[in-house]
């Protein structure tokens, strides 16, 4: 009664390439979600240009210029992390995992400085600053603390993600021939990455 | 022991208790679950409906007040399309037959599947606390329009909340099929020798993927702006409450697709079983479910015709919203040619495609004349098109899917239900479906609006008419359950093919056993509904 | 329940070396460079600025897909996928701005 019979088309194989186009349909959401915001901004930025590009003065473009370079580094790690352990070192991979986690940190720590400067001008909705603001440059600051909190949620788990990943290689269960999930929170932190190269113009430079 | 070892092992004896179910990575178990709690929902949604229609019996306060009508319409409706039908055929059969038809064992990532289903559970849960905390259910509509949405003190937060968890679960799942579909079909199976259920699946899970995620932040924005006042849509901001109407129906015009789809998927496997017949035209109906789901996304704006939209634009929505007759046309046609000179066995799956047929004809033209701008103005926001949308949904997937639980019925629980019962159940359904939505498309003409639980007295006539068609139908959704519980519980031992299929699922026993297949499943030579018996022309 | 034999077959071979990962980097940062200089002093320049600042940072989310994202050596679908995801992205904008440029 009990024979083994297996097919050799099993769900329960280890396919690494399955959960790779997992990973990527989930990127595809994550695109639209995103995208979604993206369509509301292009429509309010059409309907008020001039109040955008007024607001848009309040944001510090040096602040924004930094964490790009912060999120971008750490894009270089997590794809290093992957060749290294590919190229069987995971101490190498977890040295530049931590350091990709130390950028996550970094850009969250920037981005607290910058929206804590908000909130001291009073310029989050409901405050007076903001009360006061005319229309357009009102749903400039609503779309940016949206946008913004919502990318650094992203950070967050993908820093979350990333931490995973350590303790997993360090136990084994990600090596040298079964990374998939190494690489699925490399594609996920490069998402995280994707997404502030178009935030970072469409808000800080439209000087 | 000796009761099992005379008895097949299969998925259903393998273990027991709730965690083994609950818990569980099997495919058919957790598409077993999701065929619970989508029917214990369904039910609910019933009830609601039936009590709208109790209050419509006559003019004025019969049974509840307009607030109360109010959320009661928002709750079945909430219920009926997140709860119901978007999850009903591929949640429940996709994920129990998918695989099955692929010649798999499983899913291709068991462990993300199960988390859809607690997803779904969760949104559940989320849905139905607004019957107890903050405010009470929605009072919005299912649309959850803005701004009304964000003023309103019912707790629309958390029916939102349900609506994006849910979506979260409809998501997961979709991309699993995908992944499934890409990655384990058994060898030899080219997607053009997939069945059409398959396929069928294949287009639903595309929209599922990518314009699921468009609600998921329309809907955060509605939660933010309530909670923290980030405002989008408040004209008090400069916001546009008609952006909020173009985002809902990005995703919620293809979510009808969502529904319908796979619906079509069920009629394209069951008329060919029926008539043993190889199906006419495989091709032209796996890729027009391809070309409806690309169509369905681009013709959203016509929910919006009469919102402010640029008339430019309802143009050009208008005329893309008749494009997608086309492939649903190709469809109808091919299933009748199928059953053209086929040697056709009237069974009550076949009977219940052919109402789909039916339904979905008169809620499929209904829908271009709503579709067409001039008439639109006119009919816009009345009973028509209440009507004209249950026509598609319930006449349409529900029947579809009360037509895939009688055909996969034996297969599921190796047992079969009494078919004269089944048979009576069919026909109160069928004519207490129709007495109940024909007449709502009379009163959309005369001008009865929809979404008021008062109306004027030239309606009565229809309106007592249509309710007395709701306690038909559910006369017959009753003999239904109890058939199919009766048969579950006492029916005769089904064989492993009682309707003589020969997709992969009738190749293994009945319930199948813990892997599917006991050894390897034969493709069918010549394309998966090459019939040996038939008739070549 | 897990079957290993399938692991070899499994994975992608190629393996991106340290040195191309550390050039798309410097790519990306010249790139980060420009597009601030661009609009720091240029902007007298106003629609041009923002043209330009969208297309570099279409460049820059290219290369990040094809190089740190793998897409470059990836079976084609992914590209084909990708592509198809982003036209239709692109469509919805159109489509919605199309009714406020008409209004």
């Amino acid at each position: 009664m009990n024979h083994h019979f297996t097919l050799p088309n099993s769900g329960h194989n280890y396919d690494a390439k399955a959960s790779k186009m997992g990973m990527w349909l989930f990127l595809y959401t994550e695109l639209i979600l995103f995208g979604g915001l993206f369509l509301v901004y292009m429509v309010y930025r059409s309907l008020n240009q001039d109040a955008f590009l007024l607001a848009s003065f309040n944001l510090n473009v040096w602040m924004g210029t930094a964490n790009t370079i912060v999120l971008l580094t750490s894009s270089m790690t997590v794809a290093m992390a992957i060749s290294a352990l590919q190229k069987g070192d995971p101490k190498k991979s977890i040295f530049l995992l931590w350091m990709t986690i130390l950028a996550a940190l970094v850009f969250l720590v920037v981005k607290y400085f910058e929206w804590s400067a908000k909130f001291e001008h009073g310029l989050f909705p409901g405050m007076d600053h903001f009360n006061q603001l005319p229309n357009g440059e009102k749903l400039y600051f609503n779309l940016y603390f949206f946008m913004t909190g919502l990318h650094g949620l992203h950070v967050i788990v993908g820093g979350i993600f990333i931490v995973i990943v350590v303790f997993k290689i360090k136990s084994g269960k990600v090596n040298k021939d079964r990374y998939q999930l190494l690489e699925n929170s490399g594609l996920y932190w490069h998402l995280v990455d994707l997404i502030w190269i178009y935030l970072f113009p469409l808000f800080y430079l439209i000087h | 022991m000796t009761a099992i070892a005379t008895q097949q092992i299969n998925y259903l004896n393998v273990k027991k208790g709730i965690w083994s179910w609950i818990f569980t990575l099997d495919h058919k178990r957790i598409g077993l679950l999701y065929l619970y709690s989508i029917s214990t929902f369904f039910l609910v949604g019933v009830i609601l409906g039936v009590l709208m229609r109790l209050e419509l019996f006559n003019p004025g306060r019969d049974i509840m007040e307009a607030k109360t009508y109010n959320q009661v319409f928002t709750l079945h409706g909430v219920i009926m399309i997140f709860l119901f039908i978007i999850p009903s055929i591929p949640a429940a059969f996709g994920n129990f037959f998918l695989p099955i038809m692929l010649g798999t064992d499983d899913v291709s990532l068991p462990r993300l599947n199960l988390l859809s289903w607690w997803l779904y559970v969760i949104g559940a849960l989320f849905a139905l606390s607004t019957l107890v905390f903050g405010g009470g259910p929605a009072d919005t509509g299912w649309t959850f329009y803005a701004p009304y949405s964000v003023k309103t003190g019912t707790n629309v937060s958390m029916s939102v909340m349900a609506a994006f968890v849910l979506g979260f679960s409809s998501i997961l799942t979709g991309l699993n099929f995908i992944v499934t579909i890409h990655r384990l079909r058994t060898p030899g199976m080219t997607f053009n020798k997939m069945p059409l259920f398959a396929w069928a699946l294949y287009a639903t899970s595309w929209i599922q993927v990518l314009a699921t995620p468009i609600i998921g932040i329309t809907l955060l924005m509605i939660v933010v702006e309530r909670v923290f006042g980030i405002g989008l849509f408040d004209p008090s901001m400069g916001g546009d409450p008609i952006l909020y109407q173009h985002l809902f129906w990005i995703y919620s015009h293809p979510a009808v697709y969502i529904m319908a789809l796979p619906a079509m998927g069920v009629v394209s496997e069951i008329i060919p079983t029926f008539s043993q017949r190889t199906i006419f035209g495989y091709k032209p109906i796996a890729y027009s479910s391809m070309a409806i789901a690309f169509v369905g996304y681009f013709v959203w704006g016509h929910h919006m015709f009469t919102s402010g939209m640029s008339g430019s634009a309802a143009i050009i929505f208008s005329i893309l919203t008749f494009l997608v007759a086309i492939p649903t046309a190709i469809k109808v046609f091919n299933w009748l040619a199928t059953l053209y000179k086929g040697s056709i066995d009237i069974k009550v799956p076949l009977l219940f495609a052919l109402a789909f047929i039916f339904n979905f004809l008169i809620g499929g033209l209904t829908g271009l004349v709503v579709g067409a701008l001039a008439v639109d103005v006119h009919v816009h926001d009345t009973y028509f098109v209440v009507g004209h949308f249950h026509y598609v949904m319930f006449g349409g997937t529900g029947f579809a899917f009360f037509g895939a639980l009688h055909y996969w019925f034996p297969k599921i629980w190796g047992k079969m239900y009494n078919m004269t019962r089944a048979y009576v159940a069919f026909g109160l359904l069928f004519v207490g479906f129709n007495i109940l939505y024909f007449p709502m498309l009379i009163l959309g003409v005369m001008g009865m609006p929809r979404r008021y639980y008062d109306y004027l007295p030239q309606f009565h006539t229809l309106n007592q008419i249509s309710t007395i068609g709701s306690w038909i139908l559910v006369v017959g959704l009753l003999l239904m359950i109890y058939n199919l519980i009766a048969g579950y519980r006492k029916g005769p031992k089904a064989a492993g093919n009682p309707w003589h299929g020969i997709t992969l699922e009738w190749q293994t026993d009945s319930p199948p056993p813990l892997h599917n297949f006991d050894k390897m499943p034969e493709l069918p030579e010549g394309g998966p509904y090459n019939y040996p018996n038939a008739k070549s022309e | 329940m897990k079957n290993q034999h399938s692991i070899e077959e499994s994975h992608s071979e190629h393996i991106t070396s340290y040195r191309e990962h550390f050039g798309t980097w410097v790519g990306l940062i010249l790139l980060t460079l420009m597009t601030v200089f661009i609009s720091v002093f240029g902007a007298d320049l106003r629609t041009i600025t923002v043209a330009t600042a969208l297309f570099i940072a279409s460049v820059k989310a290219l290369v990040v897909a094809y190089y740190f994202m793998h897409l470059k050596y990836d079976p084609r679908i992914y590209r084909v996928l990708i592509t198809i995801v982003m036209s239709l992205f692109t469509v919805f904008l159109i489509m919605v701005i199309l009714d406020y440029l008409t209004r």
